[in-house]
């Protein structure tokens, strides 16, 4: 046993080793290990090494971007920001998709955040109301606030506070084939512009063998859930900031049934089988060809442009129920904001205004391909010789969009509504529920959360 | 020696776990069940509101029930199931065949395979069209399931998964027969014994305390089944028609999504009350079956 | 034992099963190969292929211009190192303290050790991050190597199940001859529990290995992160990298199945509870 002790020293040895080891780590990052004990009086916890890079005060920056894309861009951003000031120097750190919030809120609860961190749009004021995150309003000139797309800026602000600067979107366009509309003998300059025409043309784009669809012309569906033409067919959100639900109304309605009308001639195997395949992520139905139109978030231009390159391809706004109600589309998004106990609020949003102001959100902008909220930057970059013929016609079609684009913010008085709301449509999908009840216990319920709430 | 050495013996023995259990955990486990009773939602609001939570939870949300019944729904399914799994791959393990290391770190890949990507290659495995079991179902012309996307097959899908990892146990037994005397099996066989007897007579009795960990244990782990589902489900909430909204889920969502901390804080202890019972219920009729060799 | 003939019968039918089922638990990982061996081009076309058209070994070295595995390796090495260690010494003590010394307080004891496996952890994990945060420790590895030191139920559980197999006559026999507990439990007990030893060992090495709330949670400095942190890179928001993805997983997977498959005999083999054969 005498291995057994001999380990266990050699473990304690280098328990220490590695505790030297990590101090020596902290020290040349920039202080965030030595402020740990009080948030509050940084400028005694962190004075040493202030004094050292003369007054600097050093921002921890959280984004979810690592990949070999993104990564370069928002460091090159943080770069030219470091070099454009004396007072303030950004370290950016990558911490995992989604994981990054759950980090965020332990950080935030410890009195230790981030500076800076991106975090959901749709979900600022729902934050806001918990008190995560630090108003902006008093640092923030009518020039900046007026920079953004509209829906983006509202999303952003919580009893007129505003809580955060919005950085990218994302707005729900329609994708078609080309070269199967000209096969089925449509016009590929002519993209349906009415549910019924969607319909129509998905028909005559189908492919049927032995009974079995060899492609599928088009299932709102697919690509899109049924919120989205929620969405479309209502002008806005079923849920409104203040509580109103309107789900048992008559486009919600005909939204169901337009969608099970089309289900019934695929069937649901046919459905499900393509549908998955999206979920896992691991083939692509409309780069296959299996399907000729779909609806999808405007950025899956930069998939097809990256691996389907031959593929002939155009987009169009989201059809509309009936003429003239309107191609409403539905969007996303991504926002900068200080989260609660940050030790220089001021500071923090200095370098947001420097991350969403014109240059910085254009260059992100030409690299990504993400439609930038800055509005002047959108437009521009919609002219940028970064992009290829086709690049700048997805991208000015994106902006286009968000003249129709709604946004739907968690609604505060009912923030966990998805888990009771989500399931009743799903069984009217699958044909379990009828419409009409369906819709009856969606809003009822809906109504009872929200009654429960205020 | 005498009683008061040997107390003080045992603590001398357990004491890292008390120092551990007093410095790390019982604060948090306090705080938890204090926050059980409050309105608490991680950064800015923990008022006292009384039993509120729990009176909701039971009275007002069908969502809570739901998540109770799926979760029972698996751990009744997947705890015998993997652990019967587990025993028999272990006895067909332990014996002398070619290829047995092979073999066995074969049979334990599943159990190093874990995380998210293990989950979202499992997603593909079990794609109803173009996943690989649905395609080796086609060579039987079985037409296969929709899987995860049918409310029906979801949690059957899940625990297919489970026992597919069966094999990270069949560490345990193959550890407790190797300790098995050869002596007691030729002793049985000169007697006459057939190969089922061996197995019931000697192997069973000698691996009970591994048997009884493993149901402890896999039943305490069960339950708490989160990680899966998360990633599983199609919209990370429980779909298809909340079939994957397992208690750990729901909670997730109260603690992390809306954060409804104190809520989700008062579930936990809900559970944590069934487990408990469900473990000293456990212990209770291990008396019976549980076959210490040492004592 | 039995006649030839049977014998032979049931190797030959043990072996049967066991290749069938081989495929079972072993096709999942040769989808990973295959994954990460395409393009994405080929990934998203979708065709159900075993054998890629296309075959990137590059994939594999690509990866490291991504994010640099080779320091997430050695820092995940550090951790898993001193944790398995620890981990197998102190559980091994405390167990048998629950197992093999009766104190006043045992029963009820033990059933608060396993009660802490109850509540969920992301419970309590606020609360338990404030007070490393609080002692200065977040971003460190010591929120990840201390609780090491103080035993975890599930192992407790496990090597207690184990000592109780220690007969108790030896033990009784040691003290005669004046033995404390410390020295039957390192010179008796430790030596006869050394499958179950390894057992936990290889599972704590999987359990730290893959790891990913807990260095999520306390690192925040790149520099210090793990493989299961870097590993998300390829997978951001909506797309993944699908052939990056397993290409990584397979590089983080390799170390554990190597050292499995040249460990076992060391526990499968190893000793023999009652000790009355090939002890070594």
């Amino acid at each position: 046993m005498k291995k057994f002790m001999f380990l266990l020293m050699a473990s304690m040895l280098f328990l220490s080793a590695c505790g030297g080891f990590n101090l020596g780590e902290n020290d040349s990052s920039g202080g965030d290990g030595s402020n740990e004990e009080g948030d509050s009086e940084e400028t005694t916890a962190s004075g040493s090494e202030e004094a050292e890079e003369g007054e600097k005060i050093v921002l921890d920056f959280w984004t979810y971007w690592g990949s070999e894309q993104r990564r370069p861009v928002i460091d090159k951003i943080i770069e030219d920001f470091n070099n454009s000031q004396d007072g303030i120097e950004v370290k950016h750190t990558y911490v995992p998709w989604g994981d990054i919030w759950t980090k965020n809120l332990a950080a935030i609860a410890a009195g230790d955040p981030p500076d800076v961190i991106i975090n959901d749009i749709n979900t600022v004021k729902l934050r806001a109301q918990e008190g995560q995150i630090e108003p902006i309003t008093e640092y923030l000139d009518e020039e900046t606030k007026n920079s953004f797309y509209d829906q983006m800026m509202e999303a952003s602000t919580f009893e007129d506070e505003i809580y955060a600067l919005p950085f990218n979107t994302d707005t729900q366009i329609l994708f078609y084939n080309k070269d199967q509309f000209e096969e089925a003998g449509l016009d590929p300059g002519s993209p349906p512009s009415t549910w019924a025409e969607a319909e129509e043309y998905g028909n005559q784009l189908d492919i049927q063998e032995n009974g079995d669809f060899e492609r599928i012309g088009f299932y709102p569906l697919i690509g899109a859930g049924n919120d989205v033409w929620m969405v479309n067919a209502l002008g806005e959100n079923y849920i409104t900031e203040d509580g109103e639900v309107n789900i048992n109304t008559p486009p919600v309605q005909d939204t169901f049934e337009w969608i099970l009308g089309q289900k019934e001639k695929y069937g649901e195997n046919t459905i499900t089988s393509i549908n998955s395949q999206f979920e896992n992520a691991q083939q692509d139905p409309f780069m296959s060809g299996k399907i000729s139109m779909m609806v999808q978030n405007a950025n899956y231009y930069v998939e097809l442009r990256d691996f389907a390159q031959d593929m002939n391809f155009g987009v169009a706004p989201l059809p509309e129920k009936e003429e003239d109600s309107g191609h409403t589309s539905w969007g996303g998004g991504f926002v900068a904001e200080v989260p609660k106990g940050a030790k220089d609020p001021e500071a923090s949003a200095e370098f947001i205004k420097y991350l969403t102001n014109h240059a910085s959100q254009l260059y992100w902008a030409e690299n990504n391909f993400d439609l930038v909220a800055n509005e002047e930057a959108s437009i521009a970059a919609a002219e940028s010789d970064e992009f290829s013929d086709k690049g700048q016609e997805v991208y000015s079609l994106m902006i286009e969009n968000m003249e129709r684009t709604q946004l739907t913010p968690q609604p505060v008085v009912a923030p966990d509504y998805a888990s009771t709301i989500n399931p009743v449509f799903e069984s009217i999908i699958s044909e379990k529920t009828d419409v009409d009840e369906g819709l009856e216990k969606a809003q009822t319920e809906l109504e009872r959360i929200v009654e429960n709430n205020k | 020696m005498n009683k008061k050495k040997e107390n003080i013996y045992g603590y001398i023995f357990i004491l890292p776990w008390i120092i551990g259990f007093l410095g790390l955990t019982l604060g948090p486990l306090l705080f938890s069940l204090a926050g059980s009773f409050t309105n608490y939602n991680v950064t800015s609001r923990m008022d006292f509101i009384g039993f509120e939570n729990y009176s909701r939870m039971f009275a007002h949300d069908d969502l809570f029930w739901t998540s109770l019944y799926n979760t029972m729904y698996f751990v009744l399914f997947s705890v015998p199931l993997t652990t019967i799994a587990a025993i028999l791959i272990s006895t067909m393990m332990n014996q002398s065949i070619p290829g047995m290391r092979i073999f066995r770190t074969i049979y334990y890949l599943p159990a190093i395979l874990s995380g998210v990507g293990v989950y979202l290659l499992w997603m593909q495995l079990l794609d109803p069209s173009t996943g690989l079991i649905n395609q080796f179902l086609d060579i039987f012309g079985i037409e296969g399931p929709n899987w995860l996307f049918d409310a029906g097959w979801a949690k059957p899908s899940l625990i297919f998964m489970k026992l597919w990892s069966a094999g990270g146990s069949m560490l345990l037994y193959l550890a407790a027969m190797q300790g098995i005397s050869k002596t007691l099996y030729e002793a049985a066989v000169m007697d006459g014994a057939s190969r089922a007897q061996l197995f019931f007579k000697i192997t069973l009795p000698m691996v009970s305390p591994i048997i009884f960990f493993d149901i402890v244990t896999s039943t305490i782990g069960s339950f708490q089944i989160f990680q899966e589902a998360y990633v599983m489900s199609a919209d990370n909430a429980g779909a298809p028609e909340n079939s994957l909204l397992f208690y750990n889920l729901y909670m997730w969502i109260k603690a992390f999504n809306v954060f409804d901390m104190g809520y989700a804080m008062a579930m936990s202890w809900i559970l944590f009350i069934i487990v408990l019972l469900l473990t000293l219920l456990n212990f209770k009729l291990s008396k019976r079956w549980v076959h210490y060799e040492g004592d | 034992m039995y006649n030839n003939g049977k014998m032979k019968f049931w190797r030959a039918f043990n072996f049967v099963l066991l290749l069938a089922g081989s495929l079972f638990m072993i096709a999942p990982l040769f989808w990973m190969i295959s994954i990460s061996l395409k393009t994405m081009e080929e990934i998203y076309r979708g065709e159900f292929t075993f054998i890629p058209e296309d075959i990137q070994f590059s994939n594999f070295t690509d990866i490291f211009t991504v994010a640099p595995f080779g320091t997430y390796f050695i820092n995940t090495a550090v951790i898993t190192v001193i944790v398995v260690l620890a981990n197998v010494f102190v559980n091994a003590y405390i167990a048998y303290g629950f197992a093999k010394i009766e104190f006043k307080g045992r029963g009820p004891l033990f059933i608060i050790v396993l009660s802490t496996m109850m509540l969920p952890g992301f419970i309590t994990l606020i609360p338990q991050y404030v007070i490393f945060a609080k002692l200065g420790l977040v971003n460190t590895y010591y929120p990840l190597i201390l609780p090491a030191l103080f035993g975890s139920a599930f192992n407790i559980f496990l090597l207690r199940q184990f000592f109780k197999g220690v007969p108790n006559s030896m033990i009784e026999a040691a003290k005669m001859e004046g033995a404390n507990h410390f020295q039957i439990f390192f010179k008796i007990a430790l030596p006869m529990i050394k499958p179950a030893l390894f057992t936990v060992a290889i599972f704590s090495f999987n359990g730290v290995w893959n790891d990913f709330l807990g260095p999520l949670l306390y690192l925040n400095d790149e520099s210090l992160y793990t493989l299961q942190l870097g590993l998300q890179v390829f997978k951001e928001q909506s797309n993944t990298q699908w052939n990056y993805l397993m290409a990584g997983s397979l590089l983080v997977l390799l170390p554990v199945i190597v050292l499995f498959f040249f460990f076992q005999r060391y526990f499968i083999e190893g000793s023999n509870i009652l000790g009355n054969t090939d002890e070594k």
